[in-house]
């Protein structure tokens, strides 16, 4: 039993640190629980914590809290949690195997390759380009964005605050683009528009409103704190750089 | 248009890369994308850029749905990369921008039209995904 209540927890704080919705979180731990043969389950997930209570069939009562510190943004992680999840209601999977499955997941650290910063960075270009610069603009933002990416995750391996981090990658995107706009015939605020879209937290933003429209307050408001305290960051690490480069 | 349709495809490619879809969904998540973006751009000139944005995330949340059935995904991996080029991510950055710059009628204008935005993104996924819920409801219970 002890052991269940463990495996539910753990698929529930890997959701959570991997960016799933809380429905999505709450939801897991239902259907584990109620697989694993406790008679009635409740979660109850925060973007910063994750609370359950198992009731088993002889009558005890399991209750785990478990704290959120860190989130990131890993979609394959949530994938691989719900289709274990499922495989284990559906008696697909032994306990063991799950056991095992999550353990591997859990492991399982962000890779951070060049690659993947260097991709990161034709998602700047094609943001400078849908908002109406061309392809040499586009470029541009998309090396700075790829070398911002860089950076912030250099940052985010430290212990650095994540308002600190966007500023940092704020002012680094301003800097070296209005350096570059000396030289070359570039439109310099489409570009740094660009090159900072890699950090902008667009999907805290929309899913904020998403789960303020449906009725989670709590995570609806924790996470526009999250997206306007990172937005206002870029904004300003931004801001410093043209107020000393005289605009 | 077919410019930009490459365009909506490489962007939500990326942003799909950087958010870690499993790698064989990329493909899905970058059509979904290049359609949302082509579907706000047609409409923007006849309903306005609100309208356009509803109606685009409406039916970015629509294929995403029924791409997470056919594919056994969770949605998330269609449509969060999905709905970024949708996603009044810019106009909130230059909302603080223009405030810091003390430029306040210009934030203003801007931070309207960043929550009107952000609003219509949302209500177009959700008025997708419950039509969606109903439906499947529906299905279980005939059952």
């Amino acid at each position: 039993m002890e052991r269940l209540v463990g495996l539910v927890l753990l698929a529930g704080e890997l959701l959570l640190t991997c960016g799933a919705e809380m429905y999505r979180v709450e939801e897991t731990i239902e259907r584990m629980g109620l697989a694993a043969g406790f008679v009635q389950v409740e979660g109850f997930a925060t973007p910063t914590g994750l609370f359950i209570s198992l009731h088993a069939p002889n009558g005890r009562v399991y209750t785990r809290v478990r704290r959120i510190r860190q989130t990131y943004n890993k979609l394959s992680t949530i994938a691989e949690v719900n289709s274990i999840s499922r495989a284990f209601s559906d008696g697909s999977m032994t306990i063991q195997e799950v056991h095992d499955e999550l353990e591997r997941l859990s492991k399982e650290t962000a890779p951070e390759s060049l690659g993947r910063q260097l991709i990161g960075g034709a998602g700047a270009m094609a943001f400078t380009m849908i908002f109406g610069g061309n392809w040499f603009e586009g470029i541009i933002a998309g090396m700075t964005g790829a070398m911002v990416l860089v950076l912030v995750s250099w940052l985010g391996r430290h212990p650095v605050p994540k308002v600190l981090q966007a500023a940092t990658g704020g002012i680094f995107a301003a800097a070296v683009i209005m350096g570059l706009s000396r030289i070359l015939a570039i439109h310099p605020d489409l570009t740094t528009l660009g090159a900072v879209m890699v950090m902008t937290p667009g999907v805290a933003m929309t899913t904020a409103i998403r789960d303020l429209l449906s009725g989670e307050l709590l995570s609806g408001l924790s996470r526009s704190a999250e997206a306007l305290s990172v937005t206002v960051a870029i904004a300003t690490g931004v801001a410093i750089v043209l107020t000393l480069g005289g605009r | 248009m077919l410019v930009q349709a490459l365009i909506g495809f490489i962007g939500a490619t990326a942003f799909a890369y950087i958010y870690r879809v499993p790698t064989r969904q990329l493909p899905y998540a970058g059509i979904v994308g290049s359609l949302g973006h082509v579907i706000f751009l047609l409409m923007r000139d006849k309903w306005g850029e609100v309208g356009g944005v509803f109606l685009a995330a409406t039916m970015v949340a629509f294929f995403s749905e029924v791409l997470a059935r056919r594919r056994r995904q969770p949605v998330l991996v269609f449509l969060i990369p999905a709905v970024i080029p949708l996603v009044p991510g810019a106009k909130a950055y230059l909302t603080m921008l223009s405030f810091l710059q003390d430029d306040y009628t210009g934030a203003l204008v801007s931070f309207i039209s960043t929550v009107l935005l952000a609003g219509a993104v949302a209500a177009g996924i959700i008025i997708a995904s419950s039509l969606f819920r109903i439906y499947s409801r529906a299905k279980h219970v005939r059952r």
